[in-house]
């Protein structure tokens, strides 16, 4: 088994059925131990249901850096019958299971020899604490109790949780947790594992993709956010709306998708930064605007944070299979950039630097995510805030347009879409005097006049214009990521994009020990397509692998057409769920003996 | 302070000869000029159609956007930039058809805009098909038996949808067009100008003449009261179904059906657009507090 040593780390998970404030329960669990210097990574899975349904979270605990989710657990928390039947088989041998007799039937399933039962009367000491529905907050103090942490972190972050509720809901669950741990220390004695935390540990943030997306743009001086909601980009709609007043922006959850990109393009032509989100389904009904946004040279960000598709698909779950969709949106050809975050700190960063890099180009920049970036929560280090910094571009946001004279045609009036090397035009805001140009979805000349735009010499001028700022976005975009081995020494090596990167780089750590040598690339810009970088990392590899979350090797196909190469061998998932370090592993270590 | 002649292009308007863009766009430079904005003051936000054309011909602050999307990013404008007034152009198919969601919805949140509806019951530039304001039974290449189902009633829509200011012009009486622009741009709150705009090319029926037969102001109506909603709901319909009737069975009102003095509009809804939005990103916001929160 490829996992970190026994008892080196914490595998807990939770579940019950939906409407049961599981996740809110794990998640106050995971602020515990972070504040106490553990480093943690957890996991929501869930149907699409309010109530009813299957719901899990699972939390990963441990002293050294973590970047995913792994397929077994020492402690479940078992809410109902139906959660030792789902994943009983994923408690590791000597594993406990938490449980409430009077809930879940012991039929079939114990004794047993392989597990250890812990039987708490959850129900019973929730009520004595104030109410049933703090069962899930006695099991909080359970779990503590039986890996021997104390119960002092778990008050605190049960304070914070319930900060803007009355004193007396933050007393009750305190209560609650601590009766829970009480019961479980004292039968809990011998239990093997034993959680520790790190005063001296550095602070960390806690977040999932979406708010890590957030903050990003607010550092990056967000100013006009628009959404419909679409799982799993909603939360992000939420996360600007709850700063809009202290940040200062402009958030509107509109009529629907269409709505929000057009507003976004309408919003970056007052010169706001300016944002929308969602998932696939909403980017379908977006992608015209979206076109309008290229032609029109407009700088606006959007994310596209993806599940399964096509249409309306598996809400809940995860998928890599929009790569080829958002690099190719829209009718015609213009330029865009794409970039990929692999984890909450890549969120972060590329998050504002799409705000810059959309001023620069003068063109759409998409963020692209999905289910398992925006949905699932890791400690990372503190944000680089002193990192940020805000970029323009060619931007005129005062005064008078007479002080630009070479943005000024013969007749005196602005040409917005001038003729540049780069093809970036100055940008004048509306309110700068004499400023009158007309930005246009048509094709147009140099004024924005779509009547000339029809002029063949006219619309070559302007399709060239806008091309070449890929030419410039490829010096300005985040290069590829490269991790471990150097390649021409590695064994194998991995090329992925996005989200499949927590799960490489946690298989690369265990195949340290077995002397298997790794070299890993994430292309971070996914569009325009870092060609030569990722040639030259293939060609210098021993044996190489893809790792992408689809179907059709959305990726792999990309590498063939701006590479002229394939890879070795594939791993391939797209059954809603995300890679595990399990897989992973697996697979690497396949490619490595065979080669 | 703009002048007519600021706002005219070397480019002469390509609309038909005759056609009721060419009267519109004469009342809306005039009004711009007498209103004593400036370029800077102002912008303008453009559908798809003969209407939309109409970009080239107009010199100023302009977004020529999609069909159907212009109030979206008209809104997105009002909505980060507090300080420009915002004049939306569009066509009735653009801007009822498949833009009528987003008429449903700018009309409910009384953003601070002027919206001008080119009414021509008919699609102009793509050679005549029935429009959502097309009458019932007729026949156009895409209606070859008529037009089955009943036209939308977008002044009766907006009356019932809360809108806080409702006018309906003619673009055969320039004059009377241009008072229901100035009392739009003046209005605060989202304004909607409905304007007949006889398309010459490819209605036959709602021409120039037709409408001369028809037209009355609500302002010489004896009684007419514009800050009654029920009232102004009611004459909304009452010629609603009656447009081929015989000119003397039916007439066609024009003027403001209604409106609301002191409305709360969507950006008095938003005490963080106390600037223009561009203003946030000079430098990068400090999120240290809220950093500290995660
Ligand atoms: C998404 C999309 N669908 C269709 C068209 C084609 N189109 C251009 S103008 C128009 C209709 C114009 O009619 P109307 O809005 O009434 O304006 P008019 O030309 O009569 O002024 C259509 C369907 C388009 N440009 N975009
Ligand atoms: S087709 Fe009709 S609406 Fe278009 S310009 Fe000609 S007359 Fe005007």
């Amino acid at each position: 088994m490829p996992l970190p040593q026994k008892g080196s780390e914490l595998r807990v998970k939770i579940g019950g059925a939906a409407g049961l404030g599981i996740k809110a329960a794990g998640q106050t669990l995971a602020r515990a131990f972070v504040n106490a210097g553990l480093e943690v990574f957890d996991l929501t899975e869930y149907p699409s249901l309010i109530r009813g349904g299957h719901n899990t979270y699972t939390l990963r605990v441990s002293p050294r850096p973590i970047s995913s989710h792994v397929e077994t657990v020492d402690v479940l928390i078992a809410f109902d019958r139906q959660t030792v039947d789902k994943h009983l088989d994923e408690v590791i041998d000597g594993g406990a299971v938490i449980f409430d007799p009077e809930v879940t039937s012991t039929d079939g399933w114990l004794p047993s020899n392989r597990i250890r039962p812990v039987p708490v009367p959850l129900k019973k000491f929730a009520k004595e604490a104030g109410g049933p529905i703090m069962a899930n907050t006695v099991a909080l103090g359970a779990a503590l109790g039986l890996v021997h942490f104390p119960l002092d972190t778990l008050a605190e972050s049960i304070a914070a949780q319930f900060a803007h509720k009355a004193e007396e809901i933050t007393e009750q669950n305190i209560a609650a947790a601590t009766v829970g741990h009480g019961y479980v220390s004292k039968m809990a004695g011998d239990f093997w594992m034993k959680v520790e935390g790190l005063p001296d540990a550095p602070r960390r943030v806690l977040v999932d993709g979406n708010e890590a997306v957030g903050l990003g743009a607010l550092a990056a001086g967000i100013g006009f956010y628009a959404a419909y909601p679409m799982t799993p980009a909603s939360s992000l709609l939420h996360f600007m709306a709850a700063h809009e007043r202290d940040a200062g922006v402009v958030v509107k959850h509109t009529e629907d998708e269409l709505a929000a990109m057009n507003m976004v393009a309408g919003a970056a032509f007052t010169g706001a930064r300016s944002m929308c989100a969602t998932s696939g389904g909403g980017f379908a009904l977006m992608t015209e605007a979206f076109g309008m946004a290229g032609v029109s040279e407009s700088a606006v960000v959007v994310g596209v944070f993806t599940r399964p598709g096509p249409a309306t698909g598996m809400p809940t779950w995860t998928e890599q299979s929009d790569l080829r969709y958002v690099i190719h949106a829209g009718q015609g050809e213009f330029p865009r950039v794409v970039l990929a975050p692999g984890d909450q700190t890549d969120a972060f960063d590329l998050s504002w630097k799409a705000f810059n890099l959309a001023d620069q180009l003068q063109t759409p920049v998409i963020i692209l995510g999905d289910s398992y970036l925006s949905d699932n929560r890791q400690s990372v280090p503190y944000f680089d805030l002193d990192a940020v910094m805000v970029d323009r571009g060619k931007l005129v946001a005062e005064g008078d347009v007479a002080d630009h004279p070479d943005a000024l045609g013969e007749d005196g009036d602005y040409l917005r879409y001038k003729v540049a090397d780069d093809g970036v035009s100055l940008r004048v805001l509306p309110g700068v005097k004499g400023a009158t140009q007309l930005i246009n979805s048509y094709e147009h000349d140099e004024y924005g006049w779509g009547q000339n735009g029809e002029i063949a010499a006219e619309r070559t001028a302007q399709n060239e214009k806008r091309m070449r700022k890929l030419q410039l976005a490829r010096k300005l975009v985040p290069p590829p990521a490269v991790f471990g081995a150097d390649v021409a020494e590695a064994d194998v090596a991995v090329l992925f994009f996005g989200t499949t990167k927590g799960p490489v780089l946690e298989a690369m750590r265990w195949l340290e020990p077995d002397g298997v040598k790794v070299a890993a690339m994430q292309v971070v810009t996914v569009w325009p397509f870092p060609a030569d970088d990722v040639r030259e990392f293939l060609g210098a590899a021993k044996r190489t692998v893809i790792v992408e979350g689809n179907y059709t090797g959305q990726l792999q196909g990309l590498v063939r057409e701006q590479c002229l190469v394939d890879v070795d061998d594939t791993l391939h998932r797209y059954d809603g769920r995300p890679f595990s370090p399990e897989m992973v592993y697996a697979k690497l270590k396949e490619v490595a003996d065979n080669g | 302070m703009v002048k007519v002649a600021d706002i005219e292009r070397a480019l002469e308007p390509t609309w038909c000869p005759g056609c009721g863009n060419h009267m519109m766009w004469k009342a809306l430079k005039e009004v711009i000029e007498e209103s004593g904005m400036g370029f800077e003051d102002y912008a303008m936000v453009w559908g798809i159609g003969c209407h939309g054309n109409g970009a080239d011909f107009y010199r100023s602050q302009g977004f020529h956007g999609l069909h159907g999307r212009a109030l979206p990013v008209a809104t997105g404008i009002a909505l980060s930039n507090p300080s420009l007034k915002v004049i939306v152009s569009m066509g009735d198919g653009d801007g009822y058809g498949i833009g009528g969601n987003h008429f449903i919805h700018s009309v409910r949140r009384n953003i601070d805009m002027m919206a001008i509806y080119h009414n021509n019951q008919i699609y102009g530039l793509t050679t005549g098909q029935a429009s959502p304001t097309s009458d019932q039974f007729m026949q156009t290449p895409s209606t070859p038996g008529g037009v089955v189902e009943e036209p939308v009633n977008p002044v009766g829509v907006a009356i019932a949808q809360g809108a806080t200011f409702v006018a309906r012009g003619f673009a055969g009486d320039v004059d009377h067009l241009k008072s229901l622009y100035r009392q739009a741009l003046d209005h605060h709150g989202f304004s909607l100008v409905d304007v007949y705009q006889p398309c010459v090319t490819w209605n036959k029926i709602n021409t120039f003449k037709w409408f001369r037969d028809r037209v009355y102001k609500l302002e010489e109506l004896d009684g007419y009261d514009p800050s009654d909603r029920t009232m102004a709901f009611e004459t909304s319909m009452s010629t609603f179904h009656e447009l081929t009737c015989a000119p003397d069975e039916c007439k066609v009102p024009i003027g403001v059906f209604y409106r609301e003095e002191e409305t709360f509009t969507y950006q008095d809804g938003l005490p963080q657009l106390d600037r223009p939005m561009w203003k946030h990103a000079e430098e990068p916001r400090d999120i240290s507090e809220i950093l500290e929160t995660y």
